[in-house]
């Protein structure tokens, strides 16, 4: 009874308390706050499918291996992305035979199993041409490498799951629905390491259908293609049951098996084996539907790299023409006896189309993004707006606009402006270095740049002003045992000496002199396991060690930017050591982790930037099977650490940042996106505006302009501008009806320059930053009923401008360009460009007056000039000047004019209903046309049918040549204002003097007739 | 204090099911309720909206006139000009050639895209059924901040560059409000195609008795309405293509 009561009373009491602590969480949090992609295209990246709509030739699909779902309308010559909000490594896409424009199915997880390969998350169905996606289930299947539709019945699906890369699963065979994805039925299964390579349909017969069984595994130190379940099957009754069809394939184990049927002649099907022997490897070919197979060759193309390059493309209208993935691909036209390679492109071809019409055109997805040819593969041209770069690490420097550094998946190191005139353009990006790029660092004073390439092979240190390199990686010496280089090695700058820098093989390595020499400051910091080091049998059936399997190797450093001895180092077999000394001694501090699986490779040590003992570690198993995301953070050297993680992060974790002024705020990247708390980890939420649920391997936060900085696997860099609002954030403010954010007084930047216009219309543009001040404010509900108003005012009350208010739930920024209002111009034939200008305000403090149904909130803001100028003080001082002078004879012209016109229809009234007037209203009439004829333009229209500018041209001219300047006006500029003036001066004369003569004899007539007077508005009513 | 915790959030949630589980009809139906009426929103045979434009500094005025028999005009002044930027008389439509400051026909395939849609006042969702469109309701969606209703709208198809396209749209309405807070429509050619074209609505206020957006953002360009006139009187040549 007296627990029912307790109970009754906490239940009245819950609604109040649950008010008073709002979580502090959810996307509604970032409001407007969006992101935005500065790609770049120039590189593109790893394309591993393209589909075509089979009616209609504009139609195009590329998937990319981290970048999700592209379409294009226009035969390749923009794409558009459409599958941002999933998983955006692709494995397969199947366009609906039966209705191809609205049916389309995604099977996510790229099937290229390189050591870098993401992961996917299901299959999923568009029934709107890509507008709208369902997942379909197979959430576990983590890659799927072929979808076949029945053409007769579109609810029949088949689906080829690949499987698990890392780890057994019994998720992976063909899978068929008859309803249209909403159960799934598993009709071929060998066993959980055994995945479908590849599948295939008779487009005659649904029921026949061909399946490759591929027995495969990579761990972080090995891979395997092959084993004795690989294997080729057939069913002809819609996978009821399914033979082994290897009549004329060599004995033993079988690796990768690509299949290939003709389209014109469904009987002939091409294979390319991975098989024990080299000379036994590459091209079968059957023309009776598999019964027997005849081995036809074993060119270089057809059997490089099979878990790399097994995609082999029948040309629709002759099954003697084929292509196949490679290196460079290559193609046949005798039926696959002899090969020549396709021309020149980005190397590591993963797919390959036929044209619906025309198989002279082809498209080819690489490595490099998507190419086209219309000359049957001779020649190919890149298409220039699919940003799906892989980035692997980011930096950024403090120029201004700051540089952002970082290298990319096969598509080496590349460094460009944050923003640029008219958009970071692919004429914008330097490439810094070759092979797979990973950490791109400028050097902290000098205009010198580092980077390297996989595994340390090169390290270049770039002289930029003088475009020298000179490769300085750290090399064994005598004594020393091999080193061990990570794939992706890491590098990272001192933050006390400008020339330090260091790396890390399996010991830590520390140069003072730009790399020079190097100093050896730890012993093998890994678990220097020899069971993960022999690689000089990976890859299975075709031996491949390129080193991107290379282990037990430091993976992370990071130096204290508190003190110069604490560095912190984590190593891709799970260690976690500290020096506190510099390197003299270490502490493995990884026992000291809770629920950390052990040898869990350490992704990213971050070290904190308010203490000393505090660091915080990012873990990732998922090269041995383990999704979950780790993330930990210690407060005293390691001793003990404490999870960050909750439910809310989606996708195992890559990256951490910690903010440089508020320790609670942390940005977390995992492979499906960036996750941000405000209050140290208890609570976080996805951040999704204008962000994809791309693979977030790195993320840097630049210092002076508070923008995060996002390295993307996938999808290029995606900056964040200013995220200094994010650390105010308390519950207090999420309970206020409205809270406006401090702001640093913001920059009036007067550049002015130029972008170019034509000749580059079909490459990606990355947006650029806004430059206006940026009003950030929060609201607790999204504002829908009444008005809600914003302008800006001067400290008296003037208005100085309307702003368009945002008005959503969460953060809100609005932007001004620290413009007022322009001037009336006066009213004429054609438009006055010059008009249109309108002038910046003078530094200062101004307020933000915002109305929301009856309550008034006022924030002031401070604007400054910009530092970086050539305009000096009196110079702005005396263009206000001018400007003010120009602004009120442009508004007074405007009010003549309108007298002007006002008098001339009175007396043309008149005239028509009273002709004895026409002796006062004759001459009003001719006299002030033909003075109009001076003051405005009265002919011509606003192209080149224009007539010669009048005074309001000539004022408008100079006031918007004065205001577009920002300094002193020139004197050519002065000479001509004493010109208009003059002429202003003598038209104004002009009208005074018809105004005492002619018009002072019409308006006696009006009063002595007893008609309408000339009445004009006041010029205050007349500017309202 | 747990238990009761979770123990109140089953009880509030299963409270609302009912109310939250909804149809497209359903969800179209309240809005004109909430708004006004159905029967006040079928009987307004047309309104004049005047606003303004808002682009840092220029504020141009704008006039929108909508007639319930698809005749509709936007008219914008510059510099003492009024221009009418577009016009269509229930046949013909035309624009303002910024040039030469003279009206010009618009492209056959527009106006017969737009002859469509002259049924479509006060709003393509009203009697959408008697129209022959048809309204699906999609999964709830956050936009803004508020959790809203997701109506797809697929309207008559419309000719693109020759080719016929499927005409659909999407509105966001508050579940709080029900009115309508975000709509999108595909963008039918070009270089975006197949993207959306995001229009906000906000500062919803009665006039006779109707609710209308006071505030519109239309692909970034923010309108502000300053005025609204119910079954306006409009002269035939507002419409009317200016013959020589």
């Amino acid at each position: 009874m007296k627990n029912s009561i307790l109970g009754f009373a906490i239940l009245l009491i819950f609604p109040f308390v649950n008010a008073q602590e709002i979580p502090i969480k959810g996307e509604q949090l970032f409001g407007n706050l969006k992101a935005r992609h500065i790609g770049p295209a120039v590189m593109s990246g790893r394309i591993t499918d393209i589909e075509l709509h089979p009616t209609k030739d504009n139609i195009i699909y590329a998937g990319a291996a981290g970048g999700g779902v592209w379409k294009s309308t226009d035969s390749g010559t923009f794409f558009n992305s459409i599958f941002d909000d999933h998983a955006q490594s692709i494995g397969s896409i199947a366009v609906d035979p039966v209705d191809p424009d609205n049916i389309v199915w995604v099977g996510t997880g790229e099937t290229w199993v390189r050591n870098s390969v993401s992961i996917g998350d299901g299959i999923y169905k568009t029934t709107d041409g890509g507008t709208n996606w369902k997942k379909m289930g197979l959430e576990k299947s983590e890659r799927i490498s072929g979808i076949k539709i029945n053409p007769n019945n579109n609810q029949e699906v088949y689906v080829g799951v690949m499987g698990a890369l890392w780890s057994d699963s019994e998720e992976r065979g063909v899978y068929k629905t008859t309803d249209g994805g909403e159960t799934w039925d598993k009709i071929l299964y060998v066993n959980e390491t055994t995945g479908v390579a590849d599948i295939a349909m008779d487009p005659t017969n649904p029921n026949i259908l061909y399946a490759s069984m591929w027995q495969f595994r990579r761990s972080p130190w090995s891979f395997n293609s092959g084993g004795e379940h690989s294997g080729l099957y057939k069913t002809t009754d819609g996978g009821k049951t399914w033979n082994k069809i290897h009549n004329g394939f060599p004995k033993g184990k079988l690796g990768r098996i690509a299949l290939g049927i003709a389209p014109s002649q469904p009987e002939t099907v091409y294979v390319v084996l991975e098989t024990e022997e080299a000379k036994t490897n590459g091209l079968y070919r059957s023309d009776n539907g598999g019964n027997s197979w005849e081995h036809l060759n074993n060119n270089f193309e057809l059997v490089v790299r099979p878990f790399y390059f097994s995609r082999i493309t029948v040309d629709p209208k002759n099954p003697d023409i084929l292509v196949k993935g490679g290196l460079n691909g290559a193609l046949s036209r005798d039926g696959g006896k002899t090969f020549k390679p396709l021309g020149r492109m980005h190397p590591d071809i993963h797919d390959i189309a036929f044209h619906i019409h025309n198989s002279d055109i082809m498209y080819a997805g690489t490595d490099g993004g998507v190419y086209r040819s219309w000359n049957g593969g001779s020649t190919l041209e890149i298409v220039e707006n699919i940003p799906v770069s892989q980035y692997y690490h980011v930096s950024v420097d403090d120029a201004e606009p700051y540089n952002v550094y970082g290298g990319l998946q096969d598509n080496g190191s590349w460094y460009g402006p944050s923003s640029a005139p008219g958009g970071v353009k692919a004429k914008h990006w330097n490439s810094v270095g070759y092979g797979d790029g990973f950490r791109v660092l400028k050097h902290p004073t000098k205009n010198i740049i580092y980077s390297e390439m996989q595994g340390a092979a090169n390290v270049w240190r770039y002289d930029v002003d003088r475009n020298q390199t000179k490769t300085i990686q750290p090399m064994a010496e005598k004594g020393d045992p091999k080193l061990r280089f990570n794939w992706n090695p890491p590098m990272a700058l001192s933050h006390f000496y400008p020339d330090r820098f260091y790396m890390g093989s399996q010991f830590l390595h520390r140069s003072d002199d730009m790399g020079d020499t190097w100093t050896k400051i730890s012993p093998d910091l890994t678990t220097n396991d020899p069971k993960k080091q022999d690689q000089s049998s990976s890859g299975g059936l075709s031996i491949d060690n390129s080193g991107a399997e290379t282990h037990t190797t430091i993976f992370t450093i990071a130096e204290s930017p508190l003190d110069e001895n604490i560095i912190w180092v984590g190593t891709d077999d799970g260690n976690v050591q500290v020096t506190q000394d510099g390197g003299k001694t270490w502490t493995n501090t990884v026992a000291n982790i809770p629920d950390l699986p052990k040898n869990t490779w350490c992704y990213k040590i971050y070290a904190s930037n308010f203490n000393k003992g505090t660091a915080y570690a990012i873990f990732e198993g998922h090269a041995i099977g383990d999704m979950n995301p780790y993330a930990y953070k210690t407060t005293d050297f390691g001793n003990t650490w404490k999870s960050i993680i909750t439910d809310d992060i989606v996708g195992f974790a890559r990256s951490i940042h910690e903010d440089y002024e508020n320790e609670n705020l942390l940005f977390l990247g995992t492979e499906f996106g960036l996750f941000i708390t405000v209050d140290g980890g208890q609570n976080w939420s996805r951040f999704t505006n204008n962000m994809p649920a791309a693979s977030v391997m790195y993320i840097a936060l630049h210092k002076k302009t508070s923008d995060l900085v996002l390295a993307t696997h996938g999808r290029g860099i995606i900056i964040i501008d200013d995220i200094s609002p994010l650390r105010e954030i308390t519950s207090e403010i999420l309970d206020k009806e409205v809270h406006f954010f401090s702001s640093k007084p913001f920059v009036m930047k007067e550049e002015s320059g130029f972008a170019g216009n034509y000749g580059t219309e079909t490459q990606f543009v990355g947006e650029n930053p806004s430059t206006n001040a940026r009003i950030v404010y929060y609201l607790n509900k999204r504002h829908t009923f009444g008005k809600m108003e914003m302008e800006v005012q001067d400290l008296q009350g003037n208005k100085i401008t309307t702003l368009n208010t945002g008005k959503s739930k969460g953060l809100n920024i609005v932007d001004w360009s620290f413009t007022t209002r322009g001037p009336k111009i006066a009213e004429a034939k054609t438009l006055s460009y010059g008009g249109f200008a309108t002038p910046r305000v003078p530094a200062g403090t101004y307020n933000v007056v915002m109305t929301k149904g009856k309550e008034t909130y006022t924030h002031p803001i401070e604007v400054i000039y910009d530092s970086n100028t050539i305009v000096t003080s009196e110079g702005r001082k005396e263009r206000q000047r001018m400007v003010k002078i120009l602004f009120d004879m442009n508004e007074e012209l405007a009010y003549q004019v309108y007298k002007v016109n006002t008098t001339i229809q009175r007396a043309e009234t008149l005239l028509a209903e009273d002709s004895k007037s026409k002796k006062v209203t004759e001459p009003v009439i001719n006299k002030l046309t033909n003075l109009m004829k001076r003051m405005v333009i009265t002919t011509g229209d606003n192209y080149v049918a224009s007539a010669e500018p009048e005074l309001r041209e000539k004022l408008a001219d100079l006031y918007s040549g004065v205001v577009n300047n920002y300094d002193k006006p020139t004197g050519a500029q002065m000479a001509n204002y004493e010109a208009v003036k003059a002429l202003y001066d003598e038209i104004m004369n002009s009208y005074e003097g018809i105004q005492k003569k002619e018009v002072s004899k019409f308006e006696t007539y009006l009063e002595k007739n007893s008609k309408e007077p000339l009445s004009f508005q006041t010029k205050d009513e007349f500017l309202k | 204090m747990k238990t009761f915790k979770t123990l109140f959030f089953v009880c509030f949630i299963s409270f609302n099911v009912p109310l939250i589980a909804q149809t497209a009809d359903e969800v179209i139906e309240t809005y004109f309720e909430n708004t006004g009426g159905i029967e006040n929103w079928g009987a307004l045979n047309g309104v004049k909206m005047n606003a303004s434009a808002n682009n840092q500094g220029m504020e141009i005025p704008v006039e929108i006139i909508q007639l319930k028999d698809g005749r509709q005009a936007v008219k914008i002044s510059f510099q003492g000009q009024e221009i009418t930027q577009f016009a269509f008389d229930g046949e013909t439509m035309w624009s303002t050639n910024f040039m030469t400051m003279q009206p010009e026909k618009t492209e056959s395939e527009m106006t017969e895209n737009f002859k469509k849609q002259s049924k479509d006042f006060p709003s393509p969702l009203f009697n959408y059924k008697e129209k022959g469109y048809t309204a699906e309701l999609m999964e709830d969606e956050t936009i803004d901040g508020a959790e809203t209703f997701k109506i797809k709208l697929t309207q008559t198809p419309l000719m693109v560059d020759g080719v016929e396209q499927p005409n659909i749209s999407y509105h966001y309405f508050d579940k709080d409000s029900y009115a309508i807070i975000q709509s999108e429509a595909e963008i039918q050619q070009g270089p975006m195609k197949g993207q959306k074209s995001i229009s906000k609505m906000s500062d919803y206020q009665e006039i006779d008795g109707l609710y209308f957006p006071f505030d519109m953002s239309m692909g970034g360009q923010s309108i502000k309405i300053t005025s609204i006139t119910l079954n306006p009187e409009v002269e035939d040549s507002v419409f009317a293509f200016p013959e020589e």
